[in-house]
């Protein structure tokens, strides 16, 4: 994956606010990167534009040498659709969907599930501890486990690449610390990339490169 | 005499009028059919009280008896006839004009539209070269001049169908005038032999009770010329019609299911007519008779069964009805030395109106050299359709 | 079930609540459009059935273009020209006293001309005795549903009076149809003979038309100029549709103000759904935007939302649908009666359900969800995924909106404006803009409501504090929810107001108007089956008898018939006026003061002003009157206010009218009576006077009673437009109901928080009724000038098309009030439920959320 001259800016009332500034990156197939920097220093954007949820102004996004930047609103959706998994910071369930059908509705996006994806639903609720827990639905949940539903899911359709913005956001240290170890290691058994957004070094330095993200534009860091 | 079917019952002849409410059901888009007419429907208790009755031979004078007789309760003007065209090509005609007393007395009513009298009409033409056969019927009330009779000048009509005195043929001569959509009749016709008085001084005996009888006499051979239309074809035409008038009050008596009529008009001059009141079981009764009239205009009655009697020599079954009729016949005058075999023109004359009969021209020639003249008539026939005329 | 059908699903069903209040707006809408257009059918197959079927299978009619035929015409078509299939007929009204309140009316045929026609009248006659029926003055045939109401059976008598003249009819036979739909067009149907007809109905030497059957080919053709070659000059010869079509054009009008009324019905409960839905979609914004992060396409979003709306709407357009046919059973009476009072006799009441109609309902329904749910759909898909979590954004946008929305409605309100003016005298038009109207005031209330709010916001913080700000502030700062709930509430109490103002308007005129022209003290006329038109004659020596009474010092006579004026039959009126009566006249326009001189003089007509609306006349025009001479033209010297005929009064003096049209005879007459004298002594001296001289009755009424009568016509007429009134005012509340406690329901997150801060149940109660009450009263407040605005739309242009009345517009109080009232009152009602919730539930649970 490729990031080249990344530039986003958003209205705010009258003003123009500059999120990123000619963004440049790349990562490699099954590499997993974490991308540093305060609030408000546009990590949620460049997510958003990777995943093609967001086009950006200017500047291309490359993912398996496509310019997903230049896809049309539908190609996009598609492609984030087959190609990413998700893990965000909040409200990663439907609330309207048991635990077990959380995770096998991005397989049915993808074309519908039969009993071999039901059983790899499970395989993953067991492999993130919830495995009696299939038929409940999120709000009986707590924070923690939501998060692992929630990585179990991203994971759910072998995506190439999974994203995930600060997942451990509202995570009391020792769960983040569960969480993320789960994250890493189902990435790294799927062998799909990971960019993963955070403010916190410790869960960063796990990763295999990190990333900074300074007035707008990627810079190398070490945690 | 000719219609017993309608002579001898004027109380039919009304409650057939009546019946003409009784009319109308008919396709969406098609001109407008009157449904068939049950006689056994509109046959019923008669009440004659009030009415004119036909007990004893009276005066017959013309031109006043060529006019109405409201006091009675039926009435009719009945031609029928052969005609000619150019080349030989045959034609028969019926004009039939109905007159009924509804009551006894005219309503009284400040609306001239009151009245106790009511018409009703059949026109038909025959051309067997066409192959076409042609009935139509009209109904109106005696009012308003939509229909009417008059002695002088007489005049009798439905609505445009007219006989009308006068005329080519003299003061005693009278024309026709009647067209519907697609035919016309339109003769000059003349009295031709004097008047025939049927049965006893014209009093026509039709039952066993006083009263059960008509006033009847009848022109035999009134010499016709004027002009058919027939479809598109408008043909001039010569030949002779048969006028009957009749009017009464009574009824025909119980067991009388129908009855067939001939009236012929014979080459040699002569005519003659029978008829036979057909009872249930097919023979007939005894007030079945027959006239003949010599080319003078003398007339000698018949008694059926001796001085004249006819044999059934073929049927034919109606497309139209499915009803099945005599067709063909021989009739026998012992007196005259006759045999004569009876041909309808054409077998489909059957008049499928509200009324259903058949009435047609016929083509008379001896059976066998020498037993008969050449000529033609007409034959009527009642009563086949399973509705029988009388009680 | 897909998952995110299935996720769909259950979010509906955890919101039970919302979901009803959706269903049921469907449902009120799609009950009173099926309700109205099964009224308004059954009223039409009714018309039908009684007019075609007495019509019968004629091809073409011969009708007099006013009074009756000369009867000799028949004989002329039948015996002159040979045509034989030509009917004459003899039509009028009686009652009986052995059918109370209904209307009979009698058809005087000729059965000997009947065959071709009508084949019902014997084609189930039962114990017919034709020839006592026809030479009898007194045989009546009738059909044997209307005899067993009467108890009678064939041979009994049957008493009826006609033109108040007592006649004992003998029953000759009864007429049982076969097929239904003939069966209900001879209800209350009289088959007389034409003798008879004549006599009872007073039409001795007239016909009331002549029916033929001509068949369509060139015979047909040639017979038809023949047939209108011996025609007399006022008489005309038309298809029989033709006539048809005359008599339901005159309904025509009426029938479009329901079915649009009804529409707008619809349009409110569009609203509710735009508003439900809109709201369900906010309410979800961050459940989709995860959605579309994870991958779902914006199509696959609007077909979501617009799946969910088709379930819904097709809950409520099939419940609405049933709902309907039951409300239609009500209203078909009370829309017949209005036909009846109005127009001419109908006497079929059955409800006609036809298949297509009633799937047409639901198909309705479930359409205009559909319609309605589409912009809360698009705006479902069109939000960015991630940025639609935040709220603060989403309402930006909606206040973004408020003055594209204000444009957009100024222009379509401009363009209602504009396609009044453009149009004349276009009906359609005329309803097209006024849509256009009412969307455009529509789009105008969300600015109107942040304007009014603002305006507000320092009465709601002086009275409630802190709260009453917060209530004031939540208006607006939640825009995108209480925008289209205020928008759908000022759109249905809008109209409510706009009816009533039209309804007291019309009332008001009314009343004006009868007091003015009223100016005789009594009024003396034949007990008419017509509510709204005076016929027959009445007895010449009953009118002598009657002035000669000494306390009469003066007198109007008036003579009214029918006049057909090319495709408009009018109402011909001749009067000889009492000096006095001549002020009875509100003129609204005429050529000067010598009117009356001229008037009298035969020099010309005055013509009312539906009849000038719709003819476009004005004064000093020729109007063309077919006469028994020929066309008469007669100068128009006056336009004058009436409000008894929509279809339009020509008056013109009695002496023109005896030289124009040889009719002596006298309708009604005016009587002023000596001052200081007894009226009620002089009302029974005259009517015991009436009895002596003759077995004519006539109704002799003193003025207050004639126009009481008349204002009870009034109500009568206006009872469907008062009931549509209410069940809009239903749906209105409805409204209010659903989309305010949706609204109060979606903040119990917010307030959760308020009560978790130390916020007492009690305040709870308090600020929600606030918000709730603010916004209530505001959509109360909006809906007056609109209201109004509309009133006069429906008076000025739609009123004056459908009918040509011009009326004074009355704003009355209570009708305003009325619409605030409903407004605060269900506002406050739909405080409650969630105000009871919030305050009983633990705030740790409203802060769980969803």
């Amino acid at each position: 994956m490729k990031l080249v001259d990344l530039c986003k800016s958003y209205r705010e009332g009258d003003r123009t606010h500059v999120v990123l500034d000619r963004a440049s990156g790349e990562i490699a197939a099954g590499e997993r990167v974490a991308i540093l920097g305060p609030s408000g220093s546009g990590k949620s954007t460049l997510l958003n534009l990777i995943s093609g949820i967001d086009p950006p102004d200017s500047g291309k996004v490359l993912i398996e040498g496509i310019d997903i930047a230049a896809l049309p609103e539908r190609e996009r959706t598609l492609f984030r659709r087959h190609r990413i998994g998700f893990v965000f910071q909040l409200l990663n369930l439907l609330p309207t969907l048991t635990v077990l059908e959380n995770l096998l509705l991005p397989v049915e996006l993808t074309g519908g599930f039969g009993p071999s994806d039901e059983e790899r639903a499970r395989a993953l609720l067991g492999e993130v501890g919830l495995a009696r827990r299939e038929d409940a639905f999120p709000d009986r949940l707590s924070g923690g486990e939501q998060q692992r539903v929630a990585v179990a899911r991203a994971l759910m359709h072998r995506p190439a690449l999974v994203l995930a913005d600060e997942p451990t956001g509202n995570l009391d240290e020792d769960t983040a610390r569960r969480v993320i170890e789960l994250l890493d290691s189902l990435v790294r058994a799927d062998g799909a990339a990971l960019v993963l957004v955070t403010h916190a070094r410790d869960l960063a330095r796990r990763t295999d490169r990190v990333l900074r993200l300074t007035h707008g534009a990627l810079v190398d860091g070490d945690a | 005499m000719s219609r017993p079917w309608a002579g001898g019952s004027p109380g039919r002849r009304c409650r057939l009028l009546a019946g003409a409410l009784a009319l109308g059901a008919c396709g969406p888009s098609e001109a407008p059919v009157p449904p068939r007419l049950s006689l056994a429907g509109v046959l019923g208790g008669v009440d004659t009280a009030g009415y004119d009755r036909a007990v004893e031979p009276r005066p017959i004078g013309l031109p006043a008896d060529h006019g109405p007789h409201p006091g009675f309760r039926s009435e009719w003007w009945y031609l029928t006839g052969n005609l000619e065209g150019d080349g030989g090509r045959p034609f028969g005609f019926q004009l039939t004009i109905f007159r009924a007393s509804l009551a006894p007395a005219a309503p009284t009513s400040a609306s001239a539209w009151a009245t106790n009298q009511a018409y009703m009409a059949h026109l038909a033409l025959t051309d067997p070269q066409a192959g076409r056969f042609l009935a139509r019927e009209r109904f109106a009330r005696g009012a308003q001049g939509l229909a009417g009779a008059s002695a002088d000048p007489l005049r009798v009509w439905l609505g445009d169908w007219r006989l009308e005195g006068g005329g080519p043929g003299g003061p005693s001569g009278m024309t026709l005038r009647a067209s519907d959509a697609d035919l016309t009749v339109e003769l000059d016709l003349e009295p031709g032999k004097p008047v025939v008085l049927q049965g006893e001084r014209g009093l026509s005996r039709k039952g066993p009770r006083p009263g059960n009888a008509s006033y009847y006499y009848s022109l035999t051979r009134m010499p016709a010329r004027g002009r058919v239309v027939s479809g598109k074809d408008t043909i001039d035409v010569a030949g002779t019609a048969w006028l009957d008038r009749e009017w009464s009050t009574s009824v025909l008596p119980d067991g009388v299911v129908g009855w067939d009529w001939f009236a012929l008009q014979l080459d040699d001059g002569w005519d003659v007519m029978a008829y036979r009141l057909r009872r249930g079981d097919g023979s007939a009764s005894p007030f079945s008779e027959g006239v003949v009239v010599d080319p003078a205009g003398r007339a000698v009655g018949l008694t059926w069964g001796t001085d004249v009697e006819v044999e059934q020599t073929g049927a034919w079954t109606s497309p139209h009805s499915g009803v099945r009729y005599p067709s063909g016949w021989v009739l026998t005058v012992p007196s005259r030395g006759w045999r004569l075999r009876l041909e309808p023109l054409m077998a489909d004359q059957e008049l499928d109106l509200s009324f259903r009969y058949w009435e047609g021209a016929v083509t008379v020639r001896g059976e066998q050299r020498g037993s008969g003249p050449t000529g033609r008539g007409y034959v009527e026939l009642t009563g086949y359709d399973g509705n029988p005329p009388a009680r | 079930m897909s998952l995110l059908r299935r996720s769909s699903a259950r979010y509906h069903l955890q919101h039970p609540t919302q979901l009803a209040l959706t269903a049921l707006g469907v449902a009120l809408g799609v009950a009173v459009v099926v309700a109205v257009h099964l009224a308004v059918r059954s009223s039409r197959a009714a018309f039908r059935a009684s007019v075609e079927t007495v019509a019968g299978r004629a091809t073409h009619v011969v009708t007099p273009a006013s009074g009756g035929l000369d009867e000799r015409l028949i004989r002329h078509i039948r015996v002159d020209l040979g045509i034989d299939r030509a009917a004459p007929i003899v039509e009028g009204y009686a009652t009986s006293a052995a059918l109370p309140g209904r209307v009979l009316r009698v058809l005087g045929v000729d059965p000997f001309s009947e065959a071709p026609f009508r084949a019902w009248a014997v084609d189930g006659s039962v114990g017919l005795d034709v020839a006592r029926f026809v030479t009898a003055a007194d045989g009546v045939m009738l059909p044997a549903g209307t005899a067993a109401g009467a108890g009678v059976r064939a041979g009994d008598t049957l008493p009826v009076s006609v033109n108040g003249r007592p006649w004992t009819l003998r029953v000759a036979g009864l007429v049982d149809p076969k097929d239904a739909l003939t069966s209900e067009g001879v209800r209350d149907l009289l088959l007389v003979d034409i003798a008879t007809a004549q006599t009872i109905l007073g039409m001795t030497g007239r016909l009331s038309r002549i029916d033929l059957w001509l068949p369509d080919d060139e015979a047909g053709r040639q017979e038809l100029a023949r047939v209108r070659s011996v025609l007399p000059p006022d008489a005309r010869l038309e298809p029989a549709g033709a006539r048809a079509d005359v008599l339901r054009g005159m309904i025509d009008a009426f029938d479009l103000n329901l079915t649009a009324l009804s529409l707008l019905a619809l349009i409110f409960g569009m609203f509710l759904v735009y508003n439900a839905m809109t709201f369900s979609v906010v309410r979800r914004r961050e459940m989709l935007g995860g959605l579309r992060a994870l991958g779902v396409t914006r199509r696959q979003i609007v077909g979501i939302v617009l799946a969910e709306a088709a379930l819904i709407g097709g809950v409520g357009a099939v419940l609405g649908t049933l709902l309907g046919v039951g409300l239609g059973r009500g209203l078909v009476g009370m829309v017949l009666r209005t036909v009846n009072d109005l127009w001419l006799v109908v006497s079929v009441e059955r409800l006609t359900l036809p298949p297509v109609a009633l799937s047409g309902g639901v198909l309705l329904g479930i359409l205009a969800t559909l319609v309605a749910s589409l912009p809360p759909a698009v705006e479902a898909a069109t939000s960015p995924p991630r940025l639609a979590r935040m709220r603060s954004t989403l309402e930006e946008r909606a206040r973004r909106m408020v003055p594209r929305a204000a444009a957009l409605g100024s222009i379509s309100a401009v363009a209602g404006v504009a396609l009044v003016g453009l149009s004349t005298h276009s009906l359609g038009v005329s309803f097209a803009a006024l849509f256009l109207l009412v969307l455009g005031l529509a789009l105008l209330t969300p600015l109107a409501t942040v304007v009014l709010i603002g305006v507000l916001r320092p009465v709601a913080s002086w009275a409630g504090g802190l709260l009453g700000t917060m209530a004031s502030r939540g208006v607006v700062t939640t825009l995108s929810r209480t925008a289209p709930a205020v928008a759908a509430l000022v759109v249905a109490l809008s109209v409510t107001v706009g009816l009533g103002v039209m309804i007291d308007s019309f009332r008001g005129t009314l009343t004006r108007w009868l007091d003015a022209t009223l100016q005789a003290d009594l009024y003396v006329s034949l007990p008419s089956v017509l509510a709204s038109r005076a016929d027959g004659t009445l007895d010449p020596v009953v009118v002598e008898a009657l002035i000669a009474h000494p306390a009469v010092e003066g007198h109007s006579t008036y003579r009214s018939r029918d006049l057909r004026l090319g495709d408009r039959l009018v109402r011909l009126v001749a009067v000889e006026l009492d000096r006095r009566g001549e002020a009875g006249f509100d003129f609204v326009r005429t050529v000067g003061d010598r009117t009356f001189d001229r008037f009298r003089t035969g020099d010309g007509v005055l013509v009312s002003e539906p009849l000038a609306y719709r003819m476009r006349l004005s004064v000093e025009d020729g109007l063309e009157l077919p006469t028994p001479d020929g066309v008469s033209r007669l100068r128009v010297l006056g336009v004058f206010r009436d409000y008894g005929s929509d279809q339009g009064v020509v008056m013109m003096s009695r002496s023109a009218f005896d030289r124009l049209f040889r009719d002596t005879g006298v309708t009604s007459l005016g009587l002023f009576l000596a001052p200081g004298v007894d009226l009620a002594r002089v009302v029974s001296e005259l009517e015991a006077r009436v009895a002596s001289v003759g077995d004519q009755a006539v109704l002799v009424r003193p003025t207050a009673a004639l126009r009481e009568g008349s204002l009870q016509v009034f109500e009568r007429t206006f009872r469907v437009t008062a009931v549509l009134r209410m069940l809009a005012l239903i749906v209105a509340f409805v409204g209010v109901l659903s989309a305010l406690m949706a609204l109060e329901l979606e903040r119990a997150r917010e307030l959760g928080v308020l009560r978790s801060i130390g916020l007492t149940p009690g305040q709870v109660w308090g600020l929600v009724t606030t918000q709730t009450g603010l916004l209530g009263f505001v959509a109360g407040i909006l809906s007056l000038p609109i209201g109004v605005v509309l009133s006069i739309v429906m008076i000025e242009v739609i009123n004056r098309r459908s009918f040509g009345w011009s009326l004074d517009l009355g704003v009355g109080a209570a009708v305003l009030a009325q619409a605030v009232a409903l407004a605060l009152v269900a506002a406050l009602l739909a405080g409650l439920y969630p105000a009871w919730r919030m305050s009983r539930a633990s705030p740790a649970a409203a802060l769980r959320g969803e």
